[in-house]
């Protein structure tokens, strides 16, 4: 580990004031560390957020507000969660293993680096890790790779399991600026897709920090599902991932919401087949109607065909687990 | 016997202590940096930086190093048999490949130090594609044709198919660590991770050219192994090279990253296997065809026709084998080396051959096992309960629920199957010595050097020390692990409770007869009785009516503890009869149609391990072979990129191995019939028969479930919805 100071901020402000250009702020720690501890991440300085952020779950108008430094664990035991959102707990509960989702924040999710191998293996080209110099995965293994909105600079995903939910339930994001200026950003537009320019997961401003995640009121709790295929049972990263929410007047679908991980270089939105099941039957051939217009829209690359047929699956068992 | 096992306080309080968990005073820390490039050879190494930075004590490289006396020349190369001379070499075999040390105050300044050294390196052509590489080496007979070998005739049906595994990785929970210490120029201390301290200790008396009583090894818990720790790898060289260089005591941990690349691996594996029966299902001929990766610069065997020859009497048998030289570093054994990836062979063919027969696979196995004797050197079998083990299996996983047609029992999106397999392994033993200390209180301390990889085999000792000579269990304390303690062979091949049982056993008799005759000394008429007719119990020994206390006999023996030691090895029963463990294994699961989910409702596996010491500890043994076994056939694969020249996503992020949500509780059973003839103890050894058959007889059960059959390891879900 390349050697660094260490700042313990006591307050947003603090935390503001006190980064430099190569600092960086630590909320849990569960990828920030591994990420120093193989050279991939090499900050000259961390500055601690415990303490800085709200790790507080409050009513927020008729949402609710969850502060940056509450833990994984905590949002996924809240009893306002379990009621009005348990999208975003059954997301959480699929990720990661107790001991990390304990450690975790939710600031820190969103900011979670992707998992490509190749991104980690330094004798590998990345753009994502060193700007400019390739992408080793493009020619390389691709079984975790995107299967839409890639680039031939990038073709990482992004890992959240808890962002697939954010993105389904049109979350918030509270950022506050380097100069103080408190501010928010949709969700869906907070992560960006690699474009030229993978070195660059997300809009965040430079020097900026995440505040707090607004959930806004929904009427997706009757009907939410969260299916996630990996390579075993428990404690692995999605092949892929599906969000799904419908709500449900009388056998019909008012509104729908579809989300998916493991697709691409951010949390995605299904939007087309959201409008399809909207105003449908909730019947198993409308969900799998839905799931091949998704198939119809991602373009698997030549390591990953497989994860148009998974997809295609998923998204129906998603759908029929809501009913 | 359901005792606690010895060990259990020190390990479930933490106060067990594993090789990198010594505290030596003085202590500082080593990494060793490796190669970036699969093939080639270092040109120059700027390692300046790394030298000037904080805490660096020492940097250590081919150029600039304590010259190890066995790596010295090729000749003492070869007569060392210590593998690549890393260290000792410009030439690059693999990625990963040790090419420097850096010895620092710090863990984390010695690795930081690490990435700053430079190398250029003369980069050669590399070939790490098992896949494509094997194409280009021919197969050689791998044993002795049986009958007419390959041409057979009067076959009624036929399989004919090729199977495959990818590679896969021991990754014990405990990572390879080795504390070295020179106490002085010529006496070496290491607290090491590996299966055999003895075998350590030789190795680097050799390397070091100092007597093997001035290496103490100390491994006295070790956190796994399954094969890794067979062989002493360059962790260890390391270690004691830099302890040398800085004359302190060093500790050197691998990383999880280098567990893949520095201390072996099953190697991928293909396979071609042509098998044939006649109409009632009598099997005619077998044609196995396999071929392992290996290392450039070492032929490793994995030997996976082997169990082909042992389970079914087949009149013809053509078994041939290819070693596959690749740009990686060197595999070795892992668990049910060969044979399981063999037997995933063999069992599934017979599995299609049962379908296209109309037999029941249960039936099939029933007509072709080799009851009486070895199929292959016609030595009657000593015992073999291997239909004990199939019918036991199929009553406890409910076979008659098996549907006879594949996907036919269907719930949702959910189908369910069921499929059976077996295993088996030559029932080894060694030579083994162990000692023992009687005390004034009657408390015994039992003592080996063998280790206990977490088999039990400590408990073991204790149950049959309690067994052969009659004292009470919570008397008995036992010591094993260290280089210094009588000497015994490495825990490996299924071999180690098979060969210490033998020790207990001789060490009880010699016990026995320093009783008897410090016995004789105080009392004339003890000279009557026999050794072999003495039982101890909480007063003293007692024999034919007689007894006399321990503090007597201490008291004859000048107020010293009773110490004996004694040595056991196999005999002439090996001539004469041939040995067998085997289990069956049984699987009930089911696969989702949409996500090509695989989630396994109920594993029974029924083993025959001869007379069971220990029940509890056999139990944990198997059940763990089971999940590793579920691992190889579901998950566990080593990713490998021809382009990047080796391992890729080489973490455990990337590295997937069965969780405990990929498993059910394993139902174990034994058989528990003695083996009379096998050591004293009546034990044939668990290590190995646990996974083998694991993976056939999941994917038989995936077959029966869906319709598709993979040949394929590991079975991910893409697999299942092509």
């Amino acid at each position: 580990m390349k050697p660094f100071q260490y700042i313990k901020a006591k307050s947003t402000g603090e935390a503001l004031k006190s980064k430099t250009a190569l600092g960086q702020f630590i909320g849990g720690g569960t990828n920030l560390v591994d990420l120093m501890k193989k050279h991939i991440a090499l900050p000259d300085q961390v500055i601690d957020l415990k303490g800085a952020v709200s790790t507080a779950m409050d009513k927020h108008g008729d949402g609710l507000r969850i502060g940056a430094g509450v833990s994984n664990t905590a949002v996924s035991i809240n009893a306002t969660v379990l009621e009005q959102y348990p999208l975003i707990a059954k997301a959480i509960l699929a990720g990661a293993s107790p001991q990390i989702r304990n450690m975790a924040t939710v600031g820190g999710n969103l900011l979670q680096r992707t998992r490509c191998p190749y991104f980690y293996d330094l004798s590998t080209p990345c753009n994502k890790r060193a700007k400019g110099t390739g992408c080793g995965a493009k020619d390389g293994l691709q079984r975790m790779s995107a299967v839409i909105g890639y680039t031939d600079s990038c073709i990482a995903v992004h890992p959240s399991d808890l962002c697939v939910a954010l993105v389904a339930l049109d979350a918030q994001v509270g950022i506050t600026s380097k100069a103080g200026k408190e501010g928010k950003m949709a969700f869906r537009d907070f992560h960006r897709l690699p474009g030229d320019t993978p070195h660059l997961d997300n809009h965040l401003p430079e020097g900026s920090l995440i505040t707090h995640i607004d959930v806004v009121k929904n009427p997706y709790a009757a009907h939410c599902a969260y299916v996630k295929v990996r390579d075993r049972a428990s404690y692995a990263f999605a092949l892929v991932s599906v969000a799904a929410a419908l709500e449900i007047k009388n056998g019909k679908i008012v509104s729908a919401r579809l989300a998916s991980g493991g697709v691409a270089h951010k949390p995605w939105r299904w939007f087309s087949a959201e409008k399809f099941l909207a105003g449908k039957a909730a019947t198993e051939e409308n969900f799998e109607k839905a799931a091949a217009l998704i198939q119809k829209e991602i373009k698997p690359l030549a390591g990953n065909e497989f994860k148009s047929e998974l997809l295609y699956g998923a998204v129906q068992t998603a759908l029929k687990q809501c009913i | 016997m359901n005792d606690p096992r010895v060990e259990a306080r020190e390990k479930v309080t933490g106060s067990a202590k594993y090789a990198a968990e010594y505290a030596v005073p003085g202590t500082v820390y080593a990494v060793m940096v490796g190669s970036t490039v699969a093939h080639g050879k270092i040109k120059s190494m700027a390692t300046e930086k790394a030298a000037a930075a904080e805490g660096v004590l020492r940097v250590i490289t081919h150029l600039q190093k304590p010259t190890v006396h066995g790596l010295s020349t090729e000749a003492l190369q070869a007569e060392t048999r210590f593998g690549l001379p890393v260290f000792h070499t410009d030439k690059i075999h693999f990625k990963g490949q040790p090419i420097a040390i850096v010895v620092a105050q710090s863990l984390e300044e010695a690795t930081y130090a690490g990435t700053l050294i430079q190398v250029e390196y003369e980069v050669l052509p590399h070939e790490v594609d098992f896949w494509e590489a094997r194409k280009k080496v021919a197969l050689s007979p791998a044993g002795k044709d049986r009958g007419q070998g390959a041409a057979w005739t009067g076959e009624a049906q036929s399989v004919e198919q090729e199977y495959t595994i990818a590679t896969e990785v021991h990754h014990p929970m405990e990572m390879h660590a080795t504390i070295a210490h020179w106490t002085d120029d010529n006496h070496l201390k290491l607290y090491d991770k590996n299966q055999g301290v003895v075998g350590v200790q030789r190795s680097l008396s050799r390397l070091f050219n100092i007597p093997a009583a001035n290496v103490e090894v100390f491994s006295e818990f070790v956190g796994g192994g399954f094969g890794s720790g067979l062989r002493v790898w360059s962790n260890t060289l390391a270690a004691a090279m830099a302890a040398k260089a800085v004359n302190k005591p060093v500790k050197l941990m691998l990383t999880r990253q280098q567990m893949f690349s520095l201390v072996g691996y099953r190697p991928a594996a293909w396979q071609k296997i042509k098998l044939s029966a006649d109409a009632q299902g009598k099997l005619v001929g077998v044609h196995h065809q396999a071929q392992n990766a290996s290392s450039s610069y070492e032929n490793f065997n994995d030997g996976i026709t082997r169990v082909t020859r042992l389970i079914y009497a087949i009149p013809h048998v053509k078994t041939e084998a290819s070693i596959v030289p690749l740009n990686v570093s060197s595999p070795t054994w892992m668990r049910g080396p060969g044979d399981c990836t063999g037997d995933f062979a063999v069992e599934s063919a017979l599995d299609e051959l049962a379908y296209t027969l109309g037999l029941d696979p249960v039936e099939l196995r029933y007509k072709n096992f080799s009851l009486d004797k070895h199929p292959d050197n016609g030595l009657p079998w000593s015992t073999n309960y291997i239909k004990e083990c199939v019918e036991m299996g199929a009553k406890m996983i409910g076979w008659d629920k098996r549907p006879k047609a594949v996907k036919s029992l269907v719930s949702g999106d959910w189908y369910t199957g069921y499929g059976m397999a077996v295993g088996a392994w030559n029932a080894g033993r060694g030579t083994a010595s162990a000692g023992m200390v009687l005390d004034g209180e009657g408390k015994l301390i039992v003592r080996t050097a063998m280790t206990d990889i977490g088999t039990g085999t400590g408990t073991g000792m204790q149950n049959m020390a309690h067994t052969f000579t009659g004292i009470s269990k919570d008397k008995i304390s036992i010591e094993l692990g260290h280089s210094s303690l009588p000497t015994a062979g490495s825990q490996g091949g299924s071999t180690g409770l098979s060969s210490i049982s033998g020790a207990v056993d001789a060490v009880s008799q010699a016990l026995k007869a320093a009783i008897l005759e410090l016995a004789i000394k105080k009392d004339a008429s003890w000279s009557g009785v026999k050794g072999a007719d003495i039982l101890l119990d909480a007063a003293g020994a007692k024999a034919s009516g007689k007894s006399i206390a321990y503090s007597v006999l201490i008291q004859q023996n000048g107020g010293e503890p009773i110490r004996v030691e004694a040595s056991s090895s196999p005999g002439e029963e090996r001539k004469k009869y041939a040995f067998l463990s085997s289990a069956a294994h049984f699987v009930r699961l089911s696969v989702h149609r949409l996500t090509g989910k695989v989630r396994i409702e109920k594993y029974a596996c029924v083993a025959d391990g001869g007379s069971i010491v220990n029940a509890q500890a056999a139990a944990n043994q198997m059940s763990g072979a089971v999940v590793g076994g579920i691992g190889m056939t579901l998950m566990e694969e080593a990713l490998v990129d021809a382009k990047v020249g080796g391992w890729v996503g080489d973490d455990l992020a990337g590295y997937h191995f069965a969780v405990n949500a990929d498993a059910p509780i394993v139902e174990i059973d034994f058989v528990n019939k003695p083996d009379v003839n096998i050591n004293p103890s009546g034990a044939k050894g668990l290590g190995e028969v646990g996974i083998i058959g694991s993976a056939a007889a999941i994917s038989n059960a995936i077959y029966n479930a869906i319709g598709k059959r993979v040949r394929d390891l590991p079975i991910t879900p893409d697999k299942l919805l092509k």
